[in-house]
């Protein structure tokens, strides 16, 4: 029993670091420390240059709709290496920084396309795990 | 299979047993995706090392080599001179960034270089070339700074890749093996001893029957 209980451990602590509340891109850009709170109470960063280079892509109207950090969900339903983005604009931003052309709002990724996601945006993206 | 042999071949303990291989087999599935993303994060922050490492030395060497200029030009004893008179408080804010779970360091340097007035050596007795080699110092420590970050984020993430790792193998190789084992010899041994039931019901029925 005390094996299931690291393991629940384990996953209990999977989505620490998800932070309490998201910011928008335009709060984040407008604050002079451009970060989140995450659950366990630390602080989690936003890099200024990557702010500029959304600000850049996403267009000014959406500034204040796109969420941050952007949610990388990783669901093991999805099968190994796939990842789904949720949000209109957050799908939208990702897809324009693949160079994709997709619409909904949802978009599934897969691990090439992940790394070079959080190659872009280490600070402004971060890892969900969803428990089946 | 010790674990095998301790089990108690109840409806109850395989209840239980079921819920223990579906909690691990979850576990072992979301582990496994945090390992990978892991090792994506990984070979990122090792690609990243490589490039500014490349960019860093490049630069130490590009700086030594000025100085070396300087030292012939001004004098090895002026240069060193010099040098102890120049001053330097570099402000670096040290925060965090998380990369599941793992704490990695974040370096922000405001400004590493610096005009010759804000220095601090004479400019009066010293030759334009300290300056030139001053700035390529300046310019090699702001990427030092960089490949500190890298590298701190580099040990943070392999120290937690090795722990999840470990814990991945466990799952797969000895706990869900081992859960899985228990839970087919409690399944066969239900199924024996719900045999044995029905074979004696009808044993007791024909002795009943031939009693009669």
């Amino acid at each position: 029993m005390n094996v299931d209980r690291v393991l629940k451990f384990e996953l209990s602590r999977l989505n620490v670091h998800l932070p309490e509340r998201r910011i928008s891109l335009k709060d984040a850009l407008e604050s002079e420390k451009p970060q989140v709170a995450a659950r366990d109470g630390s602080i989690h960063r936003f890099k200024r240059e990557e702010l500029d280079f959304l600000a850049k892509v996403v267009p000014k109207a959406d500034w204040g709709r796109l969420q941050l950090p952007v949610l990388i969900a990783l669901d093991p339903k999805l099968g190994r290496g796939a990842a789904r983005i949720t949000g209109e604009v957050e799908a939208r931003t990702i897809d324009q920084i693949l160079g994709k052309k997709g619409k909904g709002e949802e978009l599934l990724i897969y691990r090439p396309e992940v790394a070079i996601v959080r190659r872009k945006l280490p600070t402004t993206t971060q890892y969900l795990f969803v428990p089946g | 299979m010790a674990a095998v042999a301790v089990v108690t071949p109840t409806r109850m303990e395989l209840l239980k047993l079921k819920q223990r291989v579906s909690l691990a087999q979850k576990g072992h599935d979301l582990l496994r995706e945090k390992m990978d993303a892991l090792v994506i994060e990984f070979f990122e922050v090792l690609r990243r090392i490589g490039e500014a490492r490349t960019g860093a030395l490049k630069q130490l060497s590009l700086a030594h080599r000025t100085l070396s200029v300087c030292s012939a030009i001004m004098g090895t004893i002026e240069t060193r001179q010099a040098s102890m008179e120049a001053k330097r408080e570099l402000e670096v804010e040290i925060s965090t960034r998380h990369v599941m779970g793992v704490v990695v360091p974040t370096l922000e340097v405001d400004k590493v270089e610096r005009n010759a007035l804000a220095r601090g050596y004479s400019l009066h007795t010293t030759s334009s070339v300290l300056d030139e080699a001053s700035k390529e110092f300046e310019k090699a420590l702001g990427l030092l700074v960089k490949l500190a970050e890298l590298e701190g984020s580099a040990h943070a993430i392999a120290r937690e890749l090795e722990r999840t790792k470990r814990r991945v193998n466990a799952l797969e190789y000895i706990l869900i093996p081992q859960l899985k084992a228990a839970l087919k010899f409690i399944e066969m041994r239900l199924d024996e001893m719900e045999r044995e039931n029905f074979s004696r019901l009808k044993r007791i029925k024909a002795m009943l029957e031939a009693g009669a």
